[in-house]
């Protein structure tokens, strides 16, 4: 056994993520979106370096709706407060949510996906059916309905999971209703890689259903589901922006969303403070990166998407 | 070796597919129809014992291997191993004793190993699954002792590896190291060396043949192939749309063969020199029929070469030729 059991670093593995590394970031697309992601990233890591602690309307440095100066990077809104520091403090509130709404839609489609796609039968009948359900439920109105209810039961104040209730119902709606999407992609995976003979290799060895599905058909099905994950939170973005400029957000902490609908009542729009808009753009180049990163996975994992450029 | 005859008996073993009928069907009321992809098998394998089991394709010789190693739910009949009757066994911590001891060796080796997988994570899944082993050390140890066995030597060099980095024979060894490390009874090799490089083939077949001489392990080795069949097996069993058409011995099913069916397979073997001994048969003209359609009477007679009106009609039983030799044909005596 002495020289049975030397372990050899796993060159495969190691070379298999540097060749993807290379057709990856070979993508100008890819290479964009990762720039401004990267960016983004950094504001929401270390908002109180960059711009220091959020200002509200008591500690509010400036003039009221003043434009772009030195001192003002991005002018200031309708109470003085300073565009710049908000949309930084910002950006960890909308990426937070994203993200987290994406983990849930992600975790509960891909479950849900498996399941239906691997027992087949009654399972996949009942689960696919839930599937639509929420696949063609508003998320808008999802919202509004849940909302009061969670308020009402948690109260205003206070935090879940240190998310005020507003967000963390925001959080919710959207994991709700964009793991149907997943679901779907993933249950039509698993319906042919369950076919495939290591699958039946597998039973003979002994192993059970859950092993089949977590160690046999799970790691196969990564490709697909990192690259719809950054279509996913792409329109997690967009979701959450919407729900706050309707309202649905929480002023003590503003996500980009919220910023527009408080620029919105302010009338900045109409009084030509562009700058006070600059959350909206924000939104865009975010959501932009994500979807080009999304498509630069799907074309990297996907090689019969390669033939068309 | 005793209780020989009770180590795996197939009873009329059947395995049936139904076909999904139309709504056309359906109004009619038309019966369902199913393939009858293994019709009614019976088959005994001894302790040790290598058999073949032959057959074109769409015999449902893959079908037998499958029903055996419970991937196929037969329809009806038995699956008896060690006297128990596993037919109606199911999930996977009911059969793990079943598991133990009966294990399968796939054709397509790249198919069979999962490419996220190390040759390490492989061979070992069976040992985790089975509960087998405990502590690392000892998982290392079986997993080096069974790549060892079916040829991977040095074995660490091979435990980080992927399926991808590995040649065509190494990985059908890989596969056999996976099922061996069970240290099974029984082995189910579907058609093992049809995807290898005639050069690799006589090295696998030589891993197969010396487990049987090192672990006394049964094989039973599906084949299309019967000069591959006499070469490795004990007793050879042709199978024909679901069906066994003659049973016996390699050498008497080989040199002298009863059933037109097994004539026929003898004499489409491509050899190098004229064999004074082939038997004088027109070969096999078409295809085996759909199993959907079996024929009526003996499902040889539309491409038998000597059918008489008794075939169309009767499906004719296993006669005894010799001794332990049986063949399903009238002509048979």
């Amino acid at each position: 056994m002495s020289e049975g059991t030397v372990r050899y670093p796993p060159r495969g593995r190691a070379r298999a993520i540097k060749s993807f590394l290379r057709q990856f970031l070979g993508r100008g697309g890819a290479q964009a979106g990762v720039l401004c992601l990267v960016f983004f990233l950094v504001l929401a890591a270390v908002p109180n370096i960059l711009v220091g602690p959020l200002q509200t309307a008591i500690n509010a440095t400036g003039d009221f709706l003043a434009p772009p100066s030195s001192q003002h990077l991005l002018g200031t809104d309708d109470v003085g407060r300073d565009v710049l520091n908000l949309v930084v403090h910002g950006a960890r509130i909308s990426l937070t949510i994203a993200v987290l709404a994406t983990v849930i839609s992600l975790v509960f489609g891909t479950t849900v996906g498996i399941s239906a796609g691997y027992y087949g039968g009654r399972v996949d009948v009942w689960l696919m059916r839930l599937t639509d359900f929420f696949f063609v439920m508003p998320s808008f109105v999802l919202a509004l309905v849940i909302t009061p209810v969670i308020l009402e039961v948690w109260g205003r104040g206070g935090d879940i999971f240190g998310f005020r209730p507003s967000l963390f119902v925001i959080i919710v709606v959207i994991g709700m209703t964009s793991w149907a999407f997943v679901a779907r992609i993933v249950r039509s995976q698993t319906l042919s890689l369950k076919e495939r003979t290591f699958v039946d290799r597998a039973r003979v060895v002994g192993s059970s259903n859950i092993v089949i599905m977590v160690k046999h058909i799970l790691p196969n099905l990564v490709p697909q589901i990192t690259a719809n994950g950054a279509l996913v939170v792409a329109g997690a973005i967009y979701v959450e922006t919407s729900l706050s400029f309707l309202g649905l957000g929480d002023p003590l902490q503003p996500s980009w969303g919220t910023l527009l609908a408080l620029a919105q009542r302010a009338g900045a729009a109409s009084a030509g403070a562009w700058w006070d808009l600059s959350p909206g753009v924000c939104v865009l180049t975010v959501s932009l990166s994500f979807v080009l990163i999304g498509n630069a996975l799907d074309d990297t994992f996907n090689p019969r998407r390669r033939v068309i450029p | 070796m005793p209780d020989n005859a009770n180590f795996l008996r197939l009873e009329g073993l059947q395995v049936h597919f139904p076909i999904q009928g139309g709504l056309f069907d359906r109004v009619l009321g038309r019966p369902p129809r199913a393939v009858r992809a293994v019709d009614g098998i019976d088959l005994n394998i001894r302790r040790g014992e290598i058999v073949a089991l032959v057959g074109e394709s769409g015999s449902g010789k893959t079908t037998v291997g499958r029903a055996i190693t419970k991937l196929a739910q037969p329809t009806s009949g038995r699956l008896l191993f060690e006297d128990e009757d596993m037919s109606s066994v199911r999930g996977s911590s009911a059969l793990r004793p079943y598991r133990h001891r009966v294990q399968m060796i796939f054709q397509d080796a790249y198919q069979a190993l999962n490419p996220r997988h190390t040759v390490f994570e492989i061979v070992a899944e069976p040992l985790r699954s089975l509960q087998l082993v405990e502590g690392g050390k000892q998982l290392a140890d079986r997993v080096s002792e069974a790549l060892a066995a079916a040829g991977l030597n040095p074995p660490g060099d091979f435990f980080s590896r992927f399926p991808h980095e590995l040649s065509g024979g190494q990985r059908q060894r890989v596969v056999i190291a996976g099922a061996l490390a069970v240290k099974p009874k029984l082995i189910v090799a579907d058609e093992p060396v049809s995807m290898l490089d005639v050069s690799i083939r006589a090295q696998i077949l030589q891993v197969l043949v010396d487990l049987r001489a090192k672990h006394n392990m049964a094989l039973l080795f599906i084949t299309h192939d019967l000069p591959l069949a006499w070469l490795i097996a004990d007793r050879i069993a042709v199978l024909y749309l679901g069906k066994l058409v003659e049973i016996g011995s390699a050498d008497e099913i080989t040199f002298n063969p009863h059933h037109p069916y097994t004539v026929a397979l003898r004499n489409a073997t491509p050899q190098i020199r004229s064999d004074a001994s082939r038997v004088g048969l027109p070969a096999l003209q078409g295809e085996v029929p759909s199993a959907a359609r079996v024929p009526k009477g003996c499902r040889f007679h539309p491409r038998c070469p000597v059918a008489f009106h008794r075939c169309k009609e009767e499906e004719p039983p296993a006669i005894e030729v010799a001794a332990n030799h049986t063949a399903a044909c009238w002509l048979a005596t």
